[in-house]
Parts: C-alpha cells; sequence; structure tokens
C-alpha cells in the first residue's frame, strides 16, 4: 500500500519534473528541431523569396502606386482591378490567353501522341527521329522566337515560299491580326509538341507488350487497341503534360518579346503577361500591373489546383 | 534490397542536404558580407567625395583623383550608336584617364530594355550616375528622382550661352537641369535611292508637298520594279512619326502643335491618315509588318526600295557602307512640304538624384557639352551638335548641312514619337492608338479617334 502509494507519488513527481527541463530536452531532442537546420533555412529563404514577392504583389496592387516612390498603403482598394476587367485591352489579352492555352494544349497533346504512337511501332531510326522531334524544345524562345522571325517574312520567309509555289497569295503572317495569335500558336506547338512526345512515349513504353498480344488475339483492330486500351493508361501521362503546356502557355511572354524585342507584341498577340510587363515598365503603373499580376497568378492556380487535387486524391501527395 | 536502397538513398539525401545548408549559409554570409563591402564603398565614395571637391577647386583636372565608378547607362548597342558611343567614351577616357568607368549599353530595340532597366534601378532606389535618354517631357518619366545640374554644369561651364536656346529649355524640368544635351536628330527627311529616282524621271526638288510625293511614289510603281517606299511597321513609333510629317506638310505647324498641345482638329487628323493609308495601302514593301527600320534602310541601300522616311539615323547607317554615297547614289530632301521646318529631336545624358558618384557624374556631364564630345559623337551618329559654336568643317558633309538647317529653320516643332513633344503616357497612347489600328487593315476613323483621346485627357 505504502509502495503504491510511493510510486504513484513518484510519478506525480516525475510529471511535475517533466515540466520544463526534460520537455525542452524532449522536444530539442525531437526530429523535428534536429532536422530543422537542414529544412528550416531552405523553408524561409523560399517563404520570403516567393511567398514574400506575392504577398508584396498582392498588397501593391490594393494601392495606387504609380511611378518612382513609394506606396501608400493607407487607401487599400480593388480601383485597379475594376480599371482592368474595365479595360478593352485587358479582357482582349485575357482572351488571346485563353485562347493559346486550349488550342495550343490540345494541339499539343494529340500532336505528341500521335508521334509517341509512330515511335512506338519501333520504325527504323526512331531514337534519330526522337532527338529531331525533342530538338526544338531543347533551344531557347530567344532562338527560336528569331527563327520563326524570318520564316514568317512575307517576302523571304520559307512558309510563304511554300504557299506561293502552291499558287497562293503571300500571308502576312504577323502582320495581320487575324492570323498572327494562329501563326504564334503554330510556333509554340512546333517547339512543345516533342516534350509531349517524349512523356507519351515513357508511358507507352511502360505498357507491358502482353496487352497487344491479348487485344490482337481477342481480334481487336489497332485503332480500337489503343482508343480502348491503350490510351485511356495515358491518362497520368496526359494530365502531367497538359499542366506543363498550360503553364507554358500562360508564360510565352519569352516568345513574344523575343520575336520582335519590345513589350508590344504583334496585333492581335497580346497575352496578360505581355500586357503586365508593359504597363510596369514603360509607364510605371505598378498596382496596375500587380493586379493583372494577381489575377494572371489565379488563372495559373486554377490549371494547377485541380492537378494538385487530382494527385492527391490518387494518394501522390 | 528494398531497405537498402532506400537507406542508401537516405544518406545521399543527408549529404545532399547538408552541403545545401552549408552552401544557403556561404551565401547569406557571402550576402551580408557584400553588403557590408558596399556600405563602406558608398561610405567611403561619399567622404572622399569631398576631397575630389577640393581637388576640383584646386582647378587642375588632370591631377584629381576620383573616388566612386562613374556607372552610365545607354541604348547604344550596335552599328552607328555602338560606333558613336565609343568614340564618345574614347575621348572622355583621354579626358579623365584615372576615372573608374563603367558604360553599359542596355539592349538595342528603341531603348525598350534601356528605359525598364532606369525604371526599375530608380524604383528600387538603386540610381546610376547617369543614362541616356530623351529630355522634355519624356523626364516626366522619372520625375521626382532627378538631379539638378544647373549650377555644378550649366553655369560652371556656360552653356545657356553655347548651347541652342531650345535645347537648354527641354533640359529644364520642374525647375531643375537634369540634363545635358548630346545632339540631335532631324526628323523630316526623306531620303532616296537617286539611281531609282532617275529610272523613274522623277525630280526630286520638286517634290514640295504631300501630293506630289504620292504622285511620285505612283510613277516609281508604274515606272520601276521597285517598290516605292521601304516602311518599318514592327513597332507603330514609324507610322506616328510619318503620320506627324503629313500633317505637319498638309495643315502646317500650327496643326501640329496644336495636336500636341492637346487641340487637335479632327479634320487634319483624317486628312492626315488618309493619306498614310494610301501610302501603307500601295506603295510599301510587303513584309513591312515584320521588319524594323534597320532592315527597311538595307532595303534602300539595296535598291529594292526607293525612298524611306525616317529620323536621319539612317545616315549614320548610310554612311557605314562604302558604296552608297551621299549625293551619288542617295541623296536628302526635306519631307516633302516642310521645307524650312527642322522637325526636333534630341538625344541628352541626364543624371538621377541620390546619385552614387556626384563628382564623377558633374565631371562626365560637364564633359558631354564639350565641343569635343559633341563632335566624337554625333558624326558616327548621323545627328548633329547642339552647341551653336561648332564649326561645321568638323562635320561631314550632310552632317554640316543638317547643322546649319538646325541653326537657321524657320520652326522647330518638337518630335512627338520620341518623347520632346508629349508625356511618356500620351506617346504611349499615340502609339497604341496606331498599334491597335493602324497596321493593316488600316482604320482611319478609330485611329483618328483614339489619337484624339491620347492628346485630349
Amino acid at each position: 500500500m505504502a509502495t503504491h502509494d510511493n510510486t504513484e507519488h513518484v510519478a506525480d513527481a516525475t510529471d511535475e519534473a517533466v515540466g520544463w527541463e526534460s520537455k525542452l530536452r524532449y522536444f530539442l531532442n525531437s526530429d523535428f528541431v534536429r532536422s530543422a537546420p537542414y529544412w528550416g533555412i531552405p523553408f524561409v529563404l523560399m517563404s520570403i523569396a516567393v511567398y514574400g514577392g506575392i504577398g508584396y504583389n498582392f498588397a501593391i496592387s490594393f494601392t495606387d502606386y504609380e511611378g518612382l516612390g513609394t506606396p501608400d498603403y493607407s487607401a487599400l482598394d480593388l480601383e485597379m482591378y475594376a480599371q482592368a476587367l474595365s479595360s478593352d485591352a485587358f479582357v482582349s489579352a485575357a482572351q488571346n490567353n485563353l485562347v493559346l492555352l486550349v488550342a495550343f494544349t490540345t494541339v499539343c497533346l494529340i500532336l505528341g501522341l500521335f508521334l509517341a504512337i509512330l515511335l512506338d511501332h519501333g520504325i527504323r531510326f526512331s531514337e534519330k527521329f526522337q532527338t529531331v522531334y525533342l530538338l526544338p524544345m531543347s533551344l531557347s524562345f530567344v532562338v527560336t522566337a528569331q527563327l520563326w522571325l524570318w520564316m514568317f517574312n512575307v517576302e523571304s520567309g520559307i512558309l510563304n515560299l511554300v504557299v506561293t509555289t502552291l499558287g497562293f497569295n503571300p500571308v502576312d503572317w504577323l502582320g495581320n491580326p487575324s492570323i498572327a495569335l494562329g501563326a504564334v500558336i503554330f510556333a509554340l506547338i512546333w517547339q512543345f509538341s516533342g516534350y509531349t512526345m517524349v512523356v507519351y512515349l515513357a508511358g507507352l513504353q511502360s505498357i507491358p507488350n502482353d496487352q497487344f498480344e491479348a487485344a490482337r488475339v481477342d481480334g481487336a483492330s489497332i485503332t480500337r487497341t489503343y482508343l480502348r486500351i491503350i490510351v485511356p493508361q495515358l491518362k497520368e501521362a496526359s494530365v502531367s503534360a497538359a499542366v506543363v503546356l498550360m503553364v507554358f502557355a500562360l508564360k510565352a511572354f519569352t516568345f513574344l518579346y523575343a520575336l520582335v524585342g519590345r513589350y508590344r507584341p504583334p496585333n492581335g498577340t497580346d497575352i496578360l503577361a505581355t500586357l503586365m510587363v508593359r504597363r510596369a515598365f514603360k509607364f510605371g503603373e505598378w498596382a496596375y500591373s500587380a493586379a493583372i499580376a494577381t489575377m494572371l497568378l489565379v488563372m495559373a492556380l486554377g490549371v494547377i489546383g485541380p492537378y494538385l487535387y487530382y494527385q492527391y486524391k490518387q494518394g501522390s501527395l | 534490397m528494398v531497405e537498402h536502397d532506400s537507406s542508401d538513398g537516405s544518406v545521399n539525401r543527408r549529404k545532399y542536404l547538408k552541403a545545401l545548408t552549408v552552401g544557403a549559409a556561404a551565401g547569406l554570409a557571402g550576402c551580408t558580407g557584400g553588403g557590408g563591402s558596399e556600405t563602406e564603398a558608398t561610405e567611403g565614395g561619399s567622404g572622399s567625395g569631398g576631397s575630389g571637391d577640393d581637388t576640383e577647386t584646386g582647378g587642375s583636372s588632370s591631377g584629381s583623383t576620383w573616388d566612386s565608378q562613374l556607372e552610365v547607362l545607354h541604348g547604344w548597342a550596335g552599328g552607328d550608336g555602338e560606333a558613336a558611343v565609343t568614340a564618345l567614351i574614347e575621348a572622355f577616357e583621354e579626358e579623365h584617364p584615372e576615372m573608374d568607368t563603367n558604360f553599359q549599353a542596355v539592349g538595342a530595340s528603341a531603348n525598350v530594355n534601356l528605359n525598364a532597366t532606369i525604371l526599375r534601378r530608380l524604383a528600387n532606389n538603386n540610381p546610376m550616375s547617369s543614362f541616356a535618354n530623351w529630355p522634355g517631357k519624356n523626364l516626366e518619366r522619372y520625375s521626382g528622382a532627378l538631379m539638378d545640374l544647373e549650377a555644378d554644369v550649366w553655369d560652371a561651364e556656360g552653356f545657356k550661352d553655347t548651347m541652342q536656346a531650345r535645347a537648354v529649355e527641354l533640359c529644364k524640368f520642374n525647375d531643375k537641369m537634369p540634363a545635358v544635351p548630346l545632339g540631335s536628330h532631324r526628323m523630316n527627311n526623306l531620303f532616296y535611292n537617286t539611281a531609282v529616282f532617275e529610272e523613274a524621271g522623277i525630280d526630286a526638288s520638286s517634290l514640295d508637298s504631300v501630293d506630289a510625293l504620292l504622285d511620285a511614289l505612283e510613277a516609281i510603281d508604274q515606272n520601276t520594279d521597285v517598290t516605292p517606299m521601304a516602311q518599318a511597321m514592327v513597332a507603330p513609333w514609324t507610322n506616328l512619326q510619318l503620320w506627324a510629317q503629313i500633317l505637319t506638310s498638309q495643315s502646317g505647324v500650327d496643326a501640329y502643335t496644336n495636336f500636341i498641345e492637346g487641340n487637335p482638329d479632327r479634320a487634319a487628323v483624317v486628312e492626315a491618315l488618309e493619306a498614310l493609308k494610301t501610302i501603307n495601302e500601295n506603295y510599301i514593301t510587303a513584309d513591312a509588318s515584320s521588319i524594323s527600320f534597320t532592315t527597311a534602310g538595307q532595303k534602300v541601300i539595296s535598291g529594292n526600295a526607293a525612298t524611306i522616311h525616317q529620323g536621319n539615323w539612317v545616315y549614320g547607317m548610310f554612311r557605314a557602307d562604302d558604296s552608297f554615297n551621299y549625293k551619288e547614289q542617295w541623296d536628302w530632301i526635306p519631307f516633302p512640304g516642310t521645307e524650312g521646318i527642322y522637325f526636333y529631336h534630341v538625344d541628352s545624358i541626364v543624371a538621377p538624384s541620390n546619385n552614387p558618384s556626384r563628382e564623377e557624374t558633374i565631371a562626365w556631364q560637364k564633359f558631354v557639352g564639350t565641343k569635343k564630345a559633341q563632335i566624337a559623337f554625333n558624326n558616327p551618329k548621323g545627328s548633329v551638335p547642339l552647341r551653336t559654336d561648332i564649326d561645321p568643317s568638323e562635320l561631314t558633309d550632310f552632317l554640316a548641312m543638317t547643322y546649319e538647317d538646325l541653326t537657321d529653320s524657320e520652326a522647330y516643332p518638337p518630335t512627338i514619337a520620341h518623347g520632346l513633344a508629349v508625356t511618356p503616357k500620351t506617346m504611349g497612347a499615340c502609339k497604341t492608338a496606331f498599334g491597335d489600328n493602324f497596321m493593316g487593315p488600316f482604320k482611319v476613323e478609330a485611329t483618328a479617334d483614339a489619337l484624339i483621346e491620347a492628346v485630349s485627357e
């Protein structure tokens, strides 16, 4: 009885003693704290560089900050957002962005899949073809933009050489506002379809041969085999390729800037990124540009968000 | 197997993270160290800036020592501009061999990168010593961040007496004088290939109005295989400046002045746009929309186009080609209908306030206004000095002629497409008016509305 009492007492005592000394020691010895120098520093750096930047951008977008000087945080409102949404330039840039996003991503995926299936059939020199298709992806936008600028030239460009040889009138690819966006999308597809091809090819090559054989034994045609058996298994590859392509479409700024060497891209190809940079660095309208940047971020999150949720549901996150 | 793999992996990961942390720590230390030394440098700079001042008042320019680096940003990264700025820098280094200088060319195309870099650095409170930019209303862009050079440079060197009065006015901004003019380009030019004009049977001296110009372009189109005019439309400013010439030619300098002052006459604006539409639809090269003015100028040199309207920076380009000479292969007339007018453009060097190298900047700005600097720079650039006491024989023939016009014309309207006439915002709106509505198809009414809105705001 006495011992029992005693032990209880001891237990109570340890509980009290754990109070701060041992608790602190336990805490300091925990994995969380001991590993902190390793993940903590990068975390802090990341937070400042990325999330701090986003936060600052967000804050500026509510002010009227313009020109040189300092932003005034005393009167915060949504005026810049309202101004952007009611401006024709913003609306048409957003439309162009959307068209670019959808057309570019869709065509890239379809073309990439087609090329991947061809290469997966073990055609002769397939490795070399693979390199040929992937090469544009490895080139910088600055290089490809200059290349396409030459090819789009009305008088001496190779595209018009083809068009006129076929007996049509020369086309003003970049000068005609109703064609220009199509021309830009075409150039971007040329550059990125190789990437989707590689992603799909990796997916295709991980599918065992048995499935093709089984399908053949069951008498399925090649089209049917691909449509019903193979392509559905490429869902993962499609989703990840699509996300990368869409994010590229949102920031096609580099290509457009390299194409003309200025912040104003050819008529009819203005996208949110070019509009934002132009308003900020040509006119110093920091608050207005920050508002556009925030909306661009929301659009990018709109693309990435569902993907992350999908990954989370799949258990990959 | 799997276990082994993962433990191996974790060791690697640990090593990697350790390396990363060490790297990050070193980086941080480096940053703080760098910051420290930078503060020291500026402190030392401002401290000994005083001693630099002493030497200066001592009167000997050769014996002076400099403590801070002179950092100058400019946009002349290629062609005639590069040659001109190199000549200017060489002349400056001859004068001040001991000064630590850093001349940076930022981008090439129409100062886009240069202006963005300047704006960014001034907004981040990280000013350079000086930068190249247009004076006049263009300085609005840097409002509140400009140094006053009036006492230290303008009065000290007596530039107010030796520079053109118009240039002195343009260098004043909000009661300060933050800029020193470097040279002037003339805007109302028509350059032409003499062989083509001869073939088409055109007497250039008879071109005295826009209608005469249109007739001549038609004659070239009919009588030769050459495209009548080279026009660069990759950016809208070329259309804007050509339109300004046509407006002035058709309706007079007053119509143009009223326009830039915010009292536009719609009928005159539309009439000029109609003429420009006629030119752009019928007489320019098919690839205009994708070429820059340098490519357009090359077309005149190669004989693929008969004429070009541009500021006389294309002279800098023509001059670089030994087989294409003034009065032989090419010639010049003032833009038809603008005889006696010198359409005014000025390049200048501007100093920001909170200057990192006050004494060095002052010495450099003083140098920019000297005869030596203005002759060294302007000859290769194709522009003319703004000092009134230059001996024209120091300039090339073409520039000597332009220089005489600069000092002796009836009117000097400031250029709209190059920052002098209107604020950067209005200039941007005018360019957008052309960019949105006049790059083919050419919508006269919509462009006129946008232009009038731009200046009336």
